[in-house]
């Protein structure tokens, strides 16, 4: 009986034990990477630049980790934060397509490697135009452009400024979608040329310190006009769709003539075959759609943080920028002259004279709400 | 182990089972106070005790006036509740059939059909709603079909209020007719053969037999099903439309990219008021199912 009872209470008690919340710490020579983008760049870090690092660099892997999207490695980031604070393991190092700005005080308290004094071999490559703050390592571009069926649409007659554009959802009631501002970049960078439209398409009108409520209300009802008016026009009369991947799905399923999508993950689409070989793509030439360069970040009190310098240093090799272009589809982080040569002559087409960015901060809120409340709503639940 | 140590733990059994019975509760009724009742409290004191504009904090219910206020926060309420309505009677009216051929069949048919109605249960509702999309979205495998024989397409639910009913109905069958299949349990082969012998009907022997017998398990499985319903997160997202929204996916922007806590901690505990509704018919029912 007492050894019953000393099995029971002991099962008890180990069990309460291993539910309680244990002190982990992260592995010495693995590389944590946490992810905003979506799984095609995952991917790509998978068969390309782990094999290809963890070959240069024996003994130290790379641990990849889906982070979902920016808020959820900000809260990553807010735990690196309050690390930093007590001197304990953040059990991170490297944050990919991160915004180092959204953690409040963390530049300023030393959280992220300053790149530009972290002596990388290749930091001078760099692409000006991706240039942001030193805390942010540009390693890949990528710009939001139109994928449509050519199968339904003519490439001769395919818009190429925002008001053909206007003018073709009218005339193809049904045939447009975009994706909801706030779950995807597709919609959202779509959403974000239409406030450059609404005010004389000048993107250096916006930037990340020049938000104030009044100017917000200023630059964004007339842009809250202009896609309310293109609503009825839309898939099902003003249907958004959930994300990026689910208006690729609804091209493949030719359910519509047009979508806004990411240049890489279209790309990627066509060659998976899940968009069909038809699918043809286009820039507007007015202004194009934004896009933007996909920074890294680095903790300064990550465990592994000389191994994640070599990482980012090694991300800006031309073997590296090279398979952005090729294996991605993306833009190269770098200047073009460090790429291959035929690569550059391959690419020289889409090369970008500039990407249009719209800067995030409290303009990324005040347009996700002010999407939902304003356009969002006009949709009949009826319908 | 000496005969006179076992001798003196011996004794009065049930003194002694007592502190080992606490025990082995001890551990779930902790992580219930730390990791669910804390949790509420502390949610319910955030959105009361709200910072002021002097640095300090004070107690004020402004959130909640912006929530009652808001006419956009009102329509994502409504719209949940529109939802887990229909789909509380949907359910009803899809399950209790199935529950009730299962129980009263003696086929081999039935134990297919159980396997088919147990199904749902084994589909990650992000993998069903993809395929929602694929099978009745526009296009999808229905339009396929009713194309393939001349029929016009059919209005997609998808990315209506719709959507989300049927993607929610289908994962929710399972538990339901698991619930209504034991209530049914209660209901005894005698009072059945009883109540024919006495000319009672097929609808009498409904109403008058089986109802009253399993209106505990209706009740149960109703609680069951709102709770998750009025929370549902995945399916809301991916199949709804953009807005109104139902408040799971409400919550989560407002939290995750409006950055505004205490505006989605209102909604949550507003959730909660609701859902600790039909929580209490599921307490309730229980209590008067263990008192003799």
């Amino acid at each position: 009986m007492k050894r019953r009872n000393f099995l029971i209470s002991a099962a008890a008690i180990s069990a309460g034990v291993t539910l309680m919340p244990r002190m982990t710490f992260a592995a010495e020579g693995v590389i944590d990477v946490y992810f905003t983008s979506d799984q095609n760049v995952i991917d790509f870090w998978t068969n390309v630049v782990k094999p290809k690092f963890e070959a240069a660099n024996s003994g130290i892997t790379l641990n990849l980790v889906d982070g979902g999207d920016g808020p959820g490695v900000a809260a990553i980031g807010d735990r690196a934060l309050a690390a930093l604070a007590s001197g304990a393991d953040p059990q991170a190092d490297v944050f990919e397509g991160y915004d180092t700005r959204v953690n409040a005080g963390a530049i300023d308290k030393g959280l992220f490697v300053d790149f530009s004094a972290a002596g990388l071999s290749n930091y001078s490559k760099i692409n000006p135009l991706a240039n942001d703050i030193p805390t942010r390592l540009p390693y890949r571009g990528s710009q939001v452009l139109l994928a449509y069926d050519t199968t339904k649409l003519d490439p001769a007659n395919v818009p190429k400024t925002w008001a053909d554009l206007v003018a073709w959802i009218k005339a193809n009631p049904g045939q447009f979608i975009y994706n909801r501002p706030n779950k995807g970049g597709s919609g959202g960078n779509f959403v974000r040329r239409a406030i450059f439209e609404a005010n004389g398409n000048d993107p250096k009108k916006f930037t990340v310190d020049n938000f104030t409520p009044e100017f917000a209300e200023e630059a964004l009802t007339p842009a809250w006009a202009m896609l309310n008016d293109l609503a009825p026009s839309l898939f099902e009369s003003g249907a958004y769709t959930s994300g990026n991947t689910q208006s690729l799905q609804l091209l493949g399923q030719s359910a519509v003539t047009m979508i806004p999508a990411w240049s890489d993950q279209a790309l990627s689409a066509i060659q998976q075959g899940v968009l069909p070989e038809t699918t043809g793509l286009v820039q507007l030439q007015d202004l194009g759609l934004p896009g933007g360069f996909t920074y890294i970040a680095v903790l300064s009190n990550g465990a592994n943080k000389d191994a994640a310098l070599k990482l980012a240093d090694f991300l800006l090799t031309e073997e590296i920028q090279s398979a952005i272009l090729t294996e991605l589809g993306g833009f190269p982080g770098v200047s073009w002259d460090y790429v291959a040569a035929d690569l550059r002559e391959r690419f020289a087409d889409i090369i970008p004279e500039s990407i249009p960015t719209f800067p995030g901060g409290k303009w990324e809120t005040a347009i996700n709400d002010g999407w939902y409340r304003a356009v969002a709503p006009n949709v009949d639940p009826a319908s | 182990m000496t005969s006179i140590e076992a001798g003196a733990l011996a004794p009065a059994p049930t003194q002694r089972k007592r502190p080992i019975g606490l025990l082995l509760v001890a551990v779930p009724v902790l992580l219930v106070l730390w990791l669910i009742i804390w949790p509420i409290i502390s949610a319910v004191i955030q959105t009361l005790w709200l910072p002021a504009p002097d640095g300090g904090r004070t107690l004020s219910v402004s959130s909640y006036e912006f929530f009652v206020s808001d006419p956009y926060s009102r329509a994502n309420l409504a719209i949940t509740l529109w939802t887990t309505g229909v789909c509380a009677v949907l359910l009803l009216v899809i399950c209790l059939p199935i529950a009730l051929y299962l129980r009263f069949s003696n086929s081999k048919i039935a134990a297919y059909v159980q396997g088919l109605a147990i199904f749902p249960m084994f589909v990650p509702s992000i993998i069903l709603s993809f395929a929602f999309i694929r099978v009745l979205g526009p296009n999808g495998t229905v339009d396929l079909l009713l194309n393939s024989v001349g029929l016009p397409k059919i209005k997609s639910p998808y990315l209506t209020p719709w959507g989300p009913v049927i993607g929610l109905v289908w994962d929710n069958i399972p538990l339901t007719v698991l619930i209504l299949l034991s209530g049914l349990g209660n209901v005894s082969n005698q009072a059945i053969e009883a109540a024919r012998d006495v000319g009672a009907g097929r609808f009498a022997l409904l109403w008058h037999i089986i109802l009253p017998r399993i209106s505990n398990s209706i009740l149960v499985a109703i609680s069951f099903a709102v709770l998750g319903i009025f929370s549902a997160f995945t399916l809301p997202y991916v199949l709804g439309p953009a807005a109104p929204e139902m408040m799971g996916p409400f919550m989560q922007r407002t939290f995750r990219d409006l950055f505004d806590p205490t505006n989605a901690i209102t909604q949550a505990v507003i959730t909660f008021g609701f859902c600790i509704v039909f929580g209490l018919f599921y307490v309730r029912s229980v209590a008067k199912n263990r008192t003799p």
